[in-house]
């Protein structure tokens, strides 16, 4: 077996700079960043988020699952020569030549209470708790701010129409990074009212099926209790034949 | 970049293969490799690298002494506190709680949602996270949710799927409970609003899983962890049920019985610690992929560091099967932004298919997660018949346009959209294009043991989520992780609630961190090892070279 | 006028021909919600009629009132967006005609009012455009019309022919508020003295009953900051209106419905005497005319029940 061991050796190799930080002897291509306004010279491979590491920055905000889908790392940059402020993922962003950017730490952007089993699944439900969906210009700063590329005035304007399927539909990649809200000239909380309108979506406009309630009232009944308690109480040498004795569904 | 020519996000000699790959599709599409037998399984293991040598080493002190585990995990466990104990005044509690949560993923959420549901005040109940509510692994699940909830499909098929996936060292009553409260999570779920993928009839859209022998995945597109925990976060939050965030525990406090009583926490931005009083705890502070155990990249958020793990042991917690490890068969491997990034077992649930570089498919592609990541490794390392990425990795490629040739265009575009815009992001369309894979640290098997009730050993404390071990044996099946943090994260939650109702607030001390460290001592540990790990170090060498510490 | 197949640019009613007129349509945020009466009642009167109405796939608020000052061009994005919208159906085939329908009249006068100023000024019209670089640059020839205007253009013989219950006795007042015909620049008739659902009225049989408050304004977003105040204009629209012999009074906006209809509960506060009168979408008494199923009325939306009215009338089956 020392050849496996070979190889684990082998991958743990190929893998270092990515599980213990990159070392300067193997880059071959740099480029220049500047974090917060000061410029660091970094790997041209890195992420956003991975180059400010190598720079040497240990991050506790604007950073959490690393791959696209906790939104703590919301961007804002811009390029060099450019007007535009731009926003990403840092996480999901290599870094470019002369790149200028910060990182957003935080949203205390408004989320409303409310209790989902008392509201009531008409558009009534926006202009209770986020009545300034009403202010929206339809100028899609929003849109052009989302760094998952959704449609995010429409569902907004989905919202003031009382359209919930089309709401969840739009928004439904949303990872709630909040660029949205923070860039919208009229203060609206587009990644919230999104969100309360999926769960008026889930909750009333896409019933729960039969099959579930019929296996939740046959649950209920215990009709599987005895064959449970047979199989809890089981030798390994039986649940080993009962495996090997499954009959794999069909496929149509 | 340099001279290196790239085609569609491609590397010339990576797109060789990819071409052969492409023209191999129309015949491959229904020559699918047969599923391997109980002993082709076994000999396919041997290059896991969990039976590979050399990864483990038996632990020397505590509850688990002589038990094998990775060596990363090991020298956790055998770590000496962060905090001086002589620093921390114990006796000032800044909460006084009922139930305390450690770790805002979906178990800790659930557990407090139900803490609250079962009668204790909103009040009364505190979750703690390191980093933001919702720095967790349970956010980045995209595969799906495991419930049997169809007439094909009694419970008592979940049971068997998933102990025999787990090579039977699952604990059998804990793995009832899992399936028996399946479909009433689901039910949970719908409630909430959870909008999951449904068929015109409004049926479950449900899929295969590895080493499940029935379609009982539950799919919110690719996005399932996000969009369970999202609802259940959205609802916490309109609870206004209290919770700190960027505040890890550190260290548990135990009373002269051994009973945990609460926990003193570390605020990172400030270095200021306080002290929680908790009737009751419910650990769920997830997994250890962060420690890159055998060299792997991981699929784990930042903070998955066995923090939990590392001050539940030290409390006498006993844990099982904690020597195995998943293995993602389907990571990211190029390109080198995204390596180790989760590629969903969905996909292969689907219809891809693991091809080498010569466009064979080389294994079954559903066969269990330990079992297929082997089949990969083995095919480029043992067979070399793998692709290797101009960083120095290899892979081999998963055949994603296959499943627009089975389901018709489009269907990535609805079933796989976080996928698709994260490879969109590098010029990648995996609509044409395959993507190179290999497997990546995805789970921590085994964890604390507790019974269906997410109760341990130690009095006051309970776990929950991928903390725990038992559930899963020795490999945990797709979709059944999703599932058990919800099913135990309740169960824990209520259990906790009934506790508090006749226990009281009990005395803080670190007498069992005393007792850890003079076991520490006579084992003869370096007092340098340090734990929980809170967070792992990918500052770049340069930079940490030059660090001082003036304050 | 009659049908004619070659024509592109004018509603036919339906011959029989697949070839139907296909017009864009533009709903507004009110008729997916409190104003589903006169937005179903309408399409079912369009189909009737053989105008197909084809809702545009995508679409944002009208921009509701249309900014008068001129360096607030924000406010003109949402109207010439939704124009935008309009020309991509009609680039794309979808429809067989450049006018946008409107039904609600605010909705209308946002529109028309915003496309006139901006199609008018092409400095503004390219500052739009560039504004709004994600979207194909508005050309500036859609335009906006009234789905009266569309009924105005129907052979009055074709609309005659389906009306299966003729309104008889009802004594119906037209009233139109200010948005379907202020400006004078865009309005639909003479916003002095309008008369063009007094014309459709009568081919449908009804008794018209002509007032002078048919154009006085009903209290508009008043409702909001003073709902009494909008209330002793609506004592006044209505009290004018019965005392001239009407049973109902008809409308095509949603917030002089509001205000008419559901202000009456604050007439009452103040003026215990008040006969509550009926106030109807005016497609919704088509719908009765033309003998369509009532519920395309969605009647339980009324504030005021019109159905005693109108099964006392005869003109509704009881229970219906």
């Amino acid at each position: 077996m020392s050849e496996s061991k070979t190889m684990m050796e082998k991958i743990s190799e190929s893998t270092r700079s990515l599980t213990t930080g990159v070392d300067t002897r193997d880059v071959e291509h740099w480029v220049t960043i500047y974090i917060m306004g000061r410029g660091y010279s970094v790997p041209a491979d890195l992420t956003i988020m991975t180059a400010m590491e190598f720079a040497g920055y240990k991050l506790i905000r604007s950073c959490g699952c690393r791959q696209g889908f906790c939104g703590a790392c919301a961007t804002i940059f811009r390029r060099e020569g450019q007007y535009k402020l731009e926003s990403a993922l840092a996480c999901q962003t290599r870094v470019e030549d002369g790149m200028c950017l910060v990182q957003i730490p935080f949203s205390p952007a408004e989320a409303a209470y409310y209790d989902i089993a008392a509201e009531s699944y008409d558009y009534s439900v926006f202009s209770k708790h986020y009545p300034e969906v009403a202010r929206c210009v339809s100028c899609n700063t929003c849109t052009k701010a989302c760094p998952q590329d959704l449609e995010v005035m429409d569902y907004i304007q989905s919202a003031i129409k009382g359209d919930f399927e089309s709401l969840a539909e739009q928004s439904f990649d949303c990872i709630q990074c909040g660029l949205c809200a923070l860039r919208c000239p009229a203060e609206i909380v587009q990644y919230n009212v999104g969100h309360l309108g999926r769960r008026m979506f889930g909750r009333y406009g896409s019933p729960e099926p039969e099959h579930l309630k019929t296996r939740l009232a046959e649950m209920e009944r215990g009709e599987f209790s005895s064959v449970l308690d047979a199989l809890v109480g089981a030798s390994t040498e039986k649940l080993k034949e009962l495996y090997a004795a499954r009959v794999r569904e069909s496929d149509e | 970049m340099s001279e290196v020519k790239y085609i569609g996000g491609y590397p010339e000699h990576m797109r060789q293969s990819i071409e052969i790959v492409n023209r191999s599709r129309a015949r491959r599409k229904d020559a699918v490799p047969a599923a391997m037998s109980a002993e082709q399984r076994e000999e396919t293991l041997q290059v896991h690298p969990d039976y590979a040598p050399g990864g483990k080493r038996e632990l020397k002190i505590g509850p688990n002494k002589g038990d094998p585990v990775p060596v990363p995990v090991a020298d956790l466990l055998e770590s000496y506190p962060l905090i001086d104990e002589t620093e921390i005044d114990l006796s000032v509690a800044d909460h006084e709680v009922d139930v305390m949560i450690i770790g805002g993923g979906l178990a800790g959420t659930a557990a407090a949602l139900l803490a609250q549901d079962q009668g204790v005040e909103r009040e009364k109940i505190l979750l703690i996270n390191k980093l933001r509510h919702g720095d967790c692994n349970s956010i980045m699940a995209e595969g799906g949710t495991q419930a049997a909830d169809r007439p094909i499909d009694p419970p008592d098929r979940h049971f068997l799927d998933t102990i025999g996936g787990g090579h039977y060292a699952n604990k059998p009553e804990v793995v009832r409970a899992l399936v028996e409260d399946a479909p009433l999570v689901m039910h949970w779920l719908e409630e909430l609003g959870v909008v999951f993928d449904k068929r015109d009839n409004g049926d479950y859209v449900e899929n295969w899983g590895g080493g499940t022998s029935a379609r009982r995945m539950h799919s919110c597109r690719d996005y399932t962890g996000l969009e369970e925990f999202r609802v259940l976060r959205d609802e916490f939050r309109a609870r206004r049920i209290p919770s700190i965030e960027h505040s890890p525990a550190i260290e548990l406090t135990t009373d002269e019985s051994g009973r945990v009583t609460g926990a003193v926490l570390y605020n990172l931005e400030t270095g200021a610690y306080q002290v929680v009083s908790a009737k009751a705890t419910v650990l769920a502070t997830g997994g250890f992929g962060r420690l890159h155990i055998r060299g792997f990249p991981t699929t784990n958020h930042y903070g998955a560091t066995a923090d939990g793990l590392v001050l539940a042991y030290r409390a006498g917690a006993k844990l099982r099967d904690a020597d195995t490890v998943q293995y993602h068969p389907t990571g990211a491997a190029y390109p080198v932004q995204i390596v180790g990034f989760l590629l969903t077992e969905k996909l292969r649930s689907a219809g891809a298919q693991p091809i080498n570089k010569d466009g064979e498919a080389f294994v079954f592609p559903l066969e269990p997660r330990d079992v297929e990541a082997s089949a990969i490794i083995r095919e480029c390392y043992v067979r070399e018949n793998g692709i290797t990425t101009p960083s120095g990795l290899r892979g081999v490629w998963l055949d994603t346009p296959l499943i627009d040739a089975i389901h018709g265009e489009g269907y990535i575009d609805r079933a796989f959209p976080a996928m698709k815009r994260m490879y969109a992001r590098f010029d990648i369309d995996i609509t044409v294009d395959p993507v190179l894979i290999f497997p990546t640290l995805h789970y921590q098997n085994g964890g604390v043991e507790t019974d269906p009730d997410g109760a341990t050993n130690i009095e006051g404390l309970w776990v929950a989520g991928e903390v725990s071990g038992g559930i899963h044996g020795k490999n945990r099946l797709m979709g059944n992780s999703t599932l058990g943090t919800m099913v135990f994260g309740r169960r824990a939650g209520a259990a906790a609630a009934a506790y508090v109702k006749s226990a009281d607030a009990g005395e803080r001390t670190f007498r069992h961190v005393e007792q850890f460290v003079e076991l520490l001592k006579g084992a003869g540990v370096d007092s340098s090892r340090r734990a929980p790990m809170l967070l792992p170090e990918y500052r770049g060498k340069a930079s940490l070279a030059r660090m001082i510490d003036v304050w | 006028m009659t049908s004619e197949q070659t024509s592109t640019t004018r509603a036919a009613p339906d011959t029989g021909s697949p070839k139907r007129t296909r017009l864009p349509y533009y709903p507004g945020c009110t008729l997916k919600t409190t104003g589903k009466g006169l937005e179903d009642s309408a399409l079912a009167v369009a189909e009737t009629l053989g105008v197909e109405l084809v809702e545009l796939p995508r679409w944002n608020c009208c921009g509701v009132v249309t900014s008068l000052t001129d360096d607030d061009l924000m406010r003109h994005i949402a109207p010439i967006r939704n124009m935008v919208r309009v020309q991509e159906v009609s680039d794309a085939g979808l429809v067989d005609d450049k006018r946008v329908v409107t039904l609600c009249s605010m909705c209308f006068n946002a529109l028309k009012w915003s496309n006139a100023r901006i199609v008018g000024d092409a400095e503004d019209l390219k500052s739009l455009n560039d504004f709004m670089y994600l979207e194909e640059d508005y050309r500036g020839d859609a335009e906006v019309v009234h789905f009266l205007e569309i009924l105005k253009e129907l052979d009055p013989e074709a609309i005659a022919e389906q009306v299966k219950t003729p309104l008889g006795e009802l004594n119906v007042a037209p009233y139109y508020g200010c948005t379907l015909l202020r400006p004078k620049s865009i309005g639909i008739d003479d916003p002095e003295d309008p008369t063009i659902q007094q014309e459709l009225l009568e081919i449908m049989g009804a008794t018209v009953i002509d007032n002078p408050y048919k154009t006085v304004c009903c209290g508009s977003y008043q409702t909001v900051q003073d709902k009494y105040a909008v209330a002793e204009l609506t004592h006044g629209i209505l009290s004018h209106a019965r005392a001239a012999g009407a049973e109902a009074v008809t409308t095509f906006c949603p917030l002089c419905a509001f205000n008419l209809d559901n202000r009456q509960r604050e007439v009452l506060e103040k003026h215990p005497d008040f006969e509550p009168m009926p106030v109807f979408y005016f497609t919704q008494l088509m719908a009765v005319a033309f003998g369509l199923n009532p519920k395309c009325c969605r009647f339980d939306l009324n504030h005021t029940d019109p159905r005693p009215l109108l099964r006392g009338k005869g003109l509704m089956k009881e229970g219906a």
